[in-house]
Order: structure tokens, then sequence, then C-alpha cells
């Protein structure tokens, strides 16, 4: 007790000076109770005063993110790392929090909803604080806690406006899942500690640790790690639930689950890559061939299943499983210590993929389905809509002109790079199941497109689409898509 | 804002202006694209007046003409080095023909499509897209800018084809586009590795642009593609060899060659008629001008000693198309293995690696660009009138259209090969080369070129059989009296004016090959030295 009331003052200092790090974080936090209370108080004087409330927290928390650029520290006795990469990562989480806070406002617009709408942005908010966390720490406590954040947040979204038998059906197995998801991640940690006793990931005491204990256990305790951070970005064989979830959940939420939670899932892994695949030692060629497996059995799985689905959403969801293992591939190949091209990829997927699913909710709004086959004929009557759409699903695949195809570029460039200085086979092979995926993935994304343009709907003459908000939003990213695939240095250059 | 920006981005003007009039102007579309590709004709015109004909192109930039190159993405990406991208683009005797080509038969097209119905908006801004990335694919210089407007191409081309074509148009479009796909995302990993292959001598950054990949000092010792002292290999093929396959399959697919040619026949006949006049005119063009521009410039070493199989590739399509289109009882049909057949004489005598069989299958394009267009146009009017391509369904046709039988039969005659048109020229320089290239020692045996000239007996055998059923005899119409009255008009005046020209070119061409052969002359020239090295 002496000792510890000897060292009270340094701690207490350390923690005072730690709080400017954690300050976008506790923005976060400050907007989640505001949200609250608006929720509690003012919704009923002023409706938009919760999501005002969200909206101005998520620009003030940008606002302070944006000066730690360029200038690396780290606090809380080194529970948070702050380094550009985090900075960029946790601007990008937060620029598509904002807009699918606007998409889940636009959504409900119209519904008579019985549930309070103000909920939904603290959750969200709450989430944003996991996912920000997420991407700024290589402890595994933390990181735990995050993961848990983000996923307790997600529960309740989908959770919280099942209102037929099949959306209750997602939300009860996605939490069943997700629970014994991380149940086993925390007892692969637990194994992790015993043999280590360091919780910080990067740490030198924890990577000698995992180079003296037995490849058994370490094979174990990694593969149960890996289980959480799988459920989590839903690749191969931890995707099961994404399907069911994604198609169950209202669009905006849909369009937040595939996009946001990768971001701070992907940072995590790619920081956890950076720190162990540099040794030579077993547990290092474990994780990266985990993960190359993974990434290449991701791809074909997720890109294979997508082109039977009818469900647009549900197409997107295995669509994004798909991207989940080019994800990977970025990964294994940005192993250095710039990630920019990783960044440009998530930068890239979450606009198109935002974009995607503003165009399914403007549809959804109108003609009120998600099946492709409803969208038979309407390429007539909406035709700039679905001349973007198409564009977006363009660049999903990965052609020219688009930024997708830049990003795909970069992504081969830098395993390429990599497959030629190892000469490894492994990564060749991540390359050629790249490839031959993205010619798999134009069968389903030209389905759109089929539809539409190609075949003849019924001739029920749909009104015109007013220039809604959600609409707006498509529009603006699918130029964006196309501005950065041209000029892809605009977005480049940020990264630098 | 050079000439050759202007000859590209003019049909994106028109693209633009066809989007932004309201569809109460819609008879204006048509006009715009008229208007566009007429400019475009005379630009590429005054390209060809203007050409230095001593110019040597292929790996210099100096032997290149009307360059334009602009420093485009520039980028540090940090261990990866410096991205280094340019708007590069030139014009040498490859090129050149395939230029003046494209742009005529854009105009065809345009002539052919003058009376379509439905949704010209569409129709036209689509077609001025495929045009522009048409023009860029045959002036790029940089190997990334020729990849986007490859694959520009392709979308374009899937909406023509899926929207205003045929009954069985959905499968048709999609085929056509996955064949391609599949070739160019293969093409794009060589292309990466070619790109950390090679470096800049003057700012040793790594580069896209093709001309520092022709120049074996621009490799980086060790490298994946390395020109010396490479032994890189996946499944003991050594690494050359494999970017060779690779980048010559992706543009075999597009010449087509057999096995790669299934899509073609169906492209061709769900395909309207201007589609089909612009897929066999300029989009096949562009799979021989990948394999001389990309496979056998910057991989001159592979070509020497794999020229073998090109040659038996060659004259198995050769053979192939000929049989199949035998077999066809489809006009259309039986016209698109014709043209599988003659594009076969293309790979022979790039093979042959001389420079009567380079200079000839170069020729060959040109000519069988002008007459195909001809001829799917000629398939286009009969259709467009009765709706029926089956050619059981016709007999004694010359009777009741005389002039079209003129026409048909002079561009049946001109494709066969008659001597005094332009197909007999670039066939008859195809199978000169390819028999001396025994004498010569580049590696073919003489049985191809004899091979390739049973081709030549075949086609005569399919055309003149056709004409004979068609044409000959009594008149006889499956759809009888209605038919007779729909076919009365005989070719009416827009399409005499399309026909005309268009034969004339071949028959000038035949008589004045040196039109053509003087531009390609030097760089034909320049491209054997390259490979003769490595003999």
């Amino acid at each position: 007790m002496n000792e510890f009331s000897s060292q009270l003052p340094s701690i207490l200092d350390q923690i005072i000076a730690s709080i400017p790090v954690f300050k976008p974080e506790l923005v976060i936090i400050v907007a989640f109770i505001g949200t609250i209370l608006a929720t509690l108080f003012f919704d009923t004087i002023w409706k938009h005063s919760s999501l005002a409330v969200a909206f101005l927290g998520i620009i003030a928390s940008i606002m302070v993110t944006i000066p730690q650029i360029d200038n690396p520290t780290s606090g809380f006795f080194g529970m948070l790392i702050i380094d550009n990469f985090a900075v960029y990562a946790r601007v990008i989480i937060q620029l598509a929090l904002l807009v699918v806070l606007f998409l889940i406002q636009q959504y409900f617009k119209n519904k008579t909803f019985g549930k309070n709408l103000g909920d939904i942005y603290t959750i969200l908010l709450a989430a944003g604080l996991g996912l920000n966390l997420l991407t700024v720490t290589t402890n595994w406590l933390l990181a735990f806690i995050a993961i848990e954040t983000v996923s307790i947040s997600s529960y309740i979204l989908v959770g919280y406006f099942s209102e037929t038998k099949r959306q209750a059906e997602a939300a009860m197995k996605y939490v069943l899942f997700g629970s014994v998801c991380a149940a086993i991640m925390l007892y692969g940690l637990s194994l992790l500690y015993g043999f280590t006793g360091n919780l910080d990931f990067a740490s030198q005491a924890h990577i000698q640790g995992l180079i003296s204990a037995p490849p058994v256990m370490i094979s174990i305790a990694l593969l149960f790690m890996f289980v959480g951070i799988g459920f989590k970005l839903g690749f191969v064989p931890f995707h099961m639930w994404t399907p069911d979830v994604y198609e169950g959940a209202p669009t905006p939420i849909t369009s937040f689950l595939s996009t946001v939670p990768k971001i701070g899932a992907i940072v995590l892994l790619s920081r956890i890559f950076q720190a162990w695949v540099s040794t030579s030692f077993y547990f290092s060629e474990l994780t990266l061939l985990f993960i190359v497996v993974v990434a290449i059995v991701t791809m074909l799985v997720g890109n294979l299943i997508a082109l039977r689905q009818t469900d647009v959403k549900r197409m997107m969801a295995y669509s994004s499983i798909g991207h989940t293992g080019f994800l990977l591939m970025a990964v294994i190949s940005t192993q250095t210590k710039d990630p920019q091209i990783l960044l440009f990829y998530l930068a890239v997927y979450t606009l198109m993929n935002i974009a995607v699913f503003a165009f399914i909710q403007t549809l959804e709004e109108k003609i009120g389905s998600t099946t492709i086959a409803d969208y038979a004929g309407l390429g007539k009557t909406y035709p700039i809509l679905f001349t973007i759409f198409t564009f977006v699903g363009i660049s999903l695949i990965g052609l020219p002109p688009t930024a997708g195809f830049i990003g795909k570029l970069l992504v081969f460039s830098a395993t390429f790079d990599l497959y030629q200085t190892t000469q490894d086979i492994p990564f060749l092979l991540l390359l050629i199941v790249g490839a031959l995926t993205s010619v798999i993935s134009l069968f389903y994304y030209f389905r759109i497109p089929l539809y539409a343009f190609l075949r003849k709907g019924d001739e029920t003459q749909n009104p015109p689409i007013p220039l809604t908000l959600t609409y707006g939003i498509g529009i603006i990213f699918g130029f964006l898509v196309l501005l950065f695939g041209i000029f892809p240095d605009l977005l480049l250059q940020v990264f630098n | 804002m050079g000439i050759l920006s202007l000859l590209i981005f003019l049909p994106l003007v028109a693209t633009v202006l066809i989007l932004a009039l309201p569809m109460t102007l819609r008879q204006s579309y048509k006009y715009i694209a008229l208007a566009i590709t007429l400019i475009q004709l005379i630009l590429s015109g005054w390209l060809y007046a203007n050409f230095d004909n001593t110019a040597a192109g292929i790996n210099a930039i100096e032997g290149f003409q009307y360059v334009e190159q602009i420093p485009w993405i520039r980028l540090n990406l940090g261990s990866l080095g410096q991205l280094e991208i340019d708007y590069f683009l030139g014009v040498d005797g490859i090129s050149l023909p395939l230029l003046v080509l494209s742009a005529f038969v854009m105009l065809m097209a345009i002539g052919a499509s003058w009376n379509t119905e439905k949704s010209p908006k569409g129709y036209f801004s689509l077609i001025m897209l495929l045009n522009m990335a048409v023009m860029g694919i045959f002036c790029a210089l940089d190997f990334f800018l020729f990849y986007i407007f490859y694959e520009v191409m392709l979308l374009p081309l899937y909406f023509l084809i899926g929207i205003w074509g045929g009954a069985n148009r959905e499968y048709a479009a999609i085929k056509f586009f996955i064949y391609t796909l599949f070739g160019s995302v293969f093409m794009l990993l060589v292309i990466v590795g070619l790109y950390f292959s090679v470096i800049n001598p003057i700012s040793g950054a790594h580069t896209f642009n093709m001309l520092y990949m022709m120049d074996p000092n621009n490799y980086v010792d060790g490298s994946f593609f390395a020109w010396f002292n490479n032994y890189n290999e996946i499944l003991h093929i050594p690494a050359r060899d494999i970017g060779f396959i690779v980048l010559f399959i992706a543009f075999a697919i597009k010449v087509p060659i057999v096995p790669f040619h299934t899509w073609l026949p169906d492209a061709h006949v769900e395909a309207p008629t201007p589609i089909s006049i612009i897929l066999a005119g300029i989009l096949l063009k562009i799979g021989g001008y990948g394999i001389v521009r990309v496979c056998v410039s910057i991989f001159p070493d592979v070509v020497a000693h794999s020229n073998w199989w090109l040659g038996l590739i060659g004259v198995i399509s050769i053979l192939y198309g000929a049989f199949n289109a035998l077999a066809q009882r489809d006009l259309k049909r039986m016209i698109a293995y014709s043209s599988v057949s003659h594009m076969g004489f293309v790979l022979l005598g790039i093979a042959s690696l001389t420079v009567e069989g380079i200079s000839g299958a170069m020729f060959q394009m040109i000519s069988h660009g002008f007459l195909s267009a001809a001829l799917f146009f000629l398939v286009g009017v009969l259709y467009d009138r009765v709706h029926d391509r089956n050619i059981y369904n016709f007999r004694g046709l010359a009777t009741l259209m005389p002039k079209y039988t003129g026409f048909i039969a002079i561009a049946f005659f001109a494709s066969l090969g008659l001597p005094g048109f332009s197909a007999f020229i670039g066939e008859a320089f195809v199978i000169i080369g390819t028999f001396n290239s025994e004498s010569i020692g580049t590696g073919l045996p003489r049985w191809m070129a004899i091979a390739g000239s049973i081709g030549i007996l075949l086609s005569a055998a399919y055309f003149l059989w056709t004409l004979q059923r068609m044409f000959f005899g009594q008149t006889r119409l499956k759809g009888g009296e209605q038919w007779a009255i729909a076919l009365e008009g005989d070719v009416n005046c827009r399409e005499r004016i399309i026909l005309f020209p268009t034969l004339a070119i071949a028959l000038i061409l035949g008589v004045m090959p040196s039109l053509f052969f003087d531009k390609l002359n030097s760089s034909v020239l320049n491209l054997v030295s390259m490979v003769s090295q490595y003999l």
C-alpha cells in the first residue's frame, strides 16, 4: 500500500498527461452522453436535436483528431498509440459514421417507428468510440474491450429495429455467434497472457514469450484469438452471420455494419501482423500462413456464393466478405511502416460501399424492395441513378477508370513486390486468386445493370426520384470514386 | 492540347453533348455523332498526310510522331518507390494505319446506325465512348494508360450488345465481357511485374512507359522479368516466357484465335449491325495490334524461340475458322467465322518474323478491317429488310436485288483474296513471309505456308458456295411475296454512300498497296531487327 501511494503522484501525472491524447474519444463520450440527454429531453421540442448533438460531436471529434497528425505519442502507460495510421483511420471511421447518421435519419423519416430514433444515434456513437479505440491500441485488453464495445453496439443496432420474425432471428444469430466468439477470443488471450506475462502484443516481452512457448499451445492460442477478430471482420469461416444480419437489418445499419467496423478491425489486424511477422519463429510463420490461407479462401468463398444471391443486400454481404479477403491481402502486403496503400483501399472501399447502400436505400424507398429482379427495366425510369450505381459496381470489381481499380492495382503492386523479393508461392497464389475473383465478381455486380438496362420490367410507371439526401450522398460518392480513379494522387497525397 | 488528344477526346465531347441535350432534340444526336466522326476522319487523314515515313517507331521515342508526354500521376509510395505514370501518346507506322482505319470504320458505323430508334441517347453516347477508348488504345504508349483505355472499351460494348442486340443478347454480352476481362486481369498482373522490373534511366523510378520496357538495359538486375540472367520461374517455366504467354493470351482472346474464339460468333450474331461493324473492323485489330506493340516488342527474346507455336496457332485458326465457316447456315455467323480464319493470317504473318510476313500481317489487318466492315454492313442491309439471315431461306436474290448482289459479289471476291483487292496483298505477303522463314532461319516450316494457302482455297469455297446458294438460280424466298416486296427497293442511297467508298478503298489498296506499306515499312524493319538479334 505504501509502495502504491508513493507511486500515486506519478501515475496521476501520467494520466493527466495522457488526456490530450485521448481527446477525440473524450469528445465522443461527451457527445454520447449529450445525445442521451437530448433524446430524453429535447427531442420532443425539436425532433432533430439528438441528431444535431451526434453530428456536432463527430465533427468536433474529427477536429481534435486532425491536429494529431505527424505527432506520434502514446498515453495511459502505452495503452494508446497515436501514429499517423491511427489518425487517418479514425478520420475515415468518423467521416463514415457521419454519413451513416444521415442515412439513418433519412431512412426513418417517412416510417412510423414505434421506438425512439435518438437511441440509435447514441448507440452509433458508442460503436464509434469502440472503433476509434481499436485503431489506437497494441494492447490486448484494450483491443478486447474495443471489440466488445463495437459488437454490443452492433447487436443493439440490429436487434433494436427487428420488426419481423426474420429480423429478430438475424439479431439473435448475431448475438449468439458474437458472444461465443468473444468468449473464445478471451480464452485465447488468457493463454497468450499466460505465455508472455505481457498484454502489449508489440512489446519485446510479448514476442519473446511467444518465441519460447510450445508450438501446439501457441497454435491454439492464436487460433482462438483470430476467431474474435475473424468474427468482427467476417472472414471465412466466421462469416456465417453476415448474410442473415445484413439482409435482416435496415439498409443504413447494413451500410454501417459492412463498412465501418471493418476499418477498425483491419487496422488492429495490421498492427498485430506488423508486430509479429517480422520474426522468423514458429508463431510468425503460423500467423502469416493463417492470414494468407484465410485471405485466399475468403476471396473465393465470398465471391462464389455472391453469384447465387437474389437479394441485393445479401449479395452485398457476400461481396463484402470477398472484399475482406482482399483487405487481408492488403494487410499482408503492406508489412512495412507505411500504410498508405491500406488506407487508400479502406477509404475507397468505404466510399464504394456507402454509395451502393445509399442507392439501395433510395430504391427501397421508391419501389419497396431489395430484390434484384425488381430492378428490371428501371434503368429507363432512373437512368442517372443506375448509371452511377453501375459505375460504382465497376469500381467494386476493380476496373478502370475508378478508384477501386487504383486500389486493386496498388495492392497487387505491393503483393507482387513481396513476391519478387521473397519468391514465396503463397504470395503468387494470392495475386492469381485476387485477379480471378475480380472476374468472378463481374458476374454478380453486373446483375444490377443487367436487370436495370437489359431486361424489360412491367410497364407500371414509377414516379421520379426527388433529390433526397440519401440519393445525393450516393451521387457525390460515385463522383468521388471517379475523381480518385483518374487522380488518385488527390487522396494518396493526404495519406503521405 | 496535341492533335492525338484531340482525336481521342473529341468523342467524349460528343458524349457529353448528347447526354446534355433533351430528348426532344433526339434527331440531333446522330448528326452530332456524324459530325464528330467526320472531324476525326479528317484529323486522321491529316495525320496520315503529314506522317514522316522514315521514322522507325517501335522502341525509341524519336521514332514516334505527334508525341505528347505529360506527367500524370507522380506518387511516393514509400517502400514501393516512386510511382510514375505518364499521359504518353505517340504514333508510328504500326498504329497510324489502324488509327485511319478506326476513324473510317467509326464513320461507317454511325452511318449504319442512322435508323436507330431505340433510346438513341444512350446508343450514340455509348458509341462515342467506345470511339474514345479505341482511339486511346492505338495512341497510348504508357502501359497504364493503354490498360485503362483497354478496359474502358469493354463497358460501352457490353451495353451496346446487351441493350440493342438480338434475342440472346444477354448471354453474348456477358460472354464477350468475361472472355476479355479474364485475359486482361492477368495482363494487369504482368503489367505490375513489368513495372517493378523496369526503371526509367533518367529519373531512376519504376515506370509504366512501354518504350523503356523494350530496352534490355532498363531492366533491374534480379527483378522478376529481368532480361539477362533471369532464373525466376513459375512451374518450371521461365518468368519472361510466362509474361509473354499471359499477355499473348490476353490479346489472342481479342484477335480471336482458336480456341479462345467462341465469344466472337455469339457476339456478332447478337450485336446490331453497327456494332458488328465496329467489332470486326476495329476491335479484332486491337488484338493484333497488342501482339505487335506489346508481346513482340517487349518480349522479342521470347518471341524468337516461341514463334513456331504462334505460327501453328495461326494455321489452326485459319483452317478451323474456314471449316466452321463452311458449315454455317447463318450468314452473319459464316462471316464471323471467316473473320477468325482471316485473322489467323495476321498471327501467322507475325510469327514468321520476316519483314514480308509482318508487313503482310499489318496489311491484312487493314484490309480485313475494311472488308469485314463491308460484309457485316451488307448482312445488315438484308436483315433490316426481312429479319432473317439463314442462307437457305434465300435463293436467286440476284434477279430481285441486282445492285445488292453486285456489292456483295465484290465484297466476297475481295475477301477471298482475288488479286487486285487488298486481301490478296495481305495474304500473299503473309504466305511469302512464312515461306521465306525457313530460308532466313526464323523457324517456321514451309508446310505452314502451304496450310495457309489451303485456307485461302477454303475461303474461296465458302464464299462462292454462299454466293451460289443465295443469289443464283430461281428466286425463292422463305417469306414468299412479303419478303419480295420488302427486298424490292434494293440498296438505298445511304447504303450506297457507305458501301461504295469502303469497297473502293479495298480496290485501291489492292492496286496501290504502297499507300500503307510506305507508312509501315521503317517501323516493321525496326521491329524485325529488334527480334532478329535473338534468333
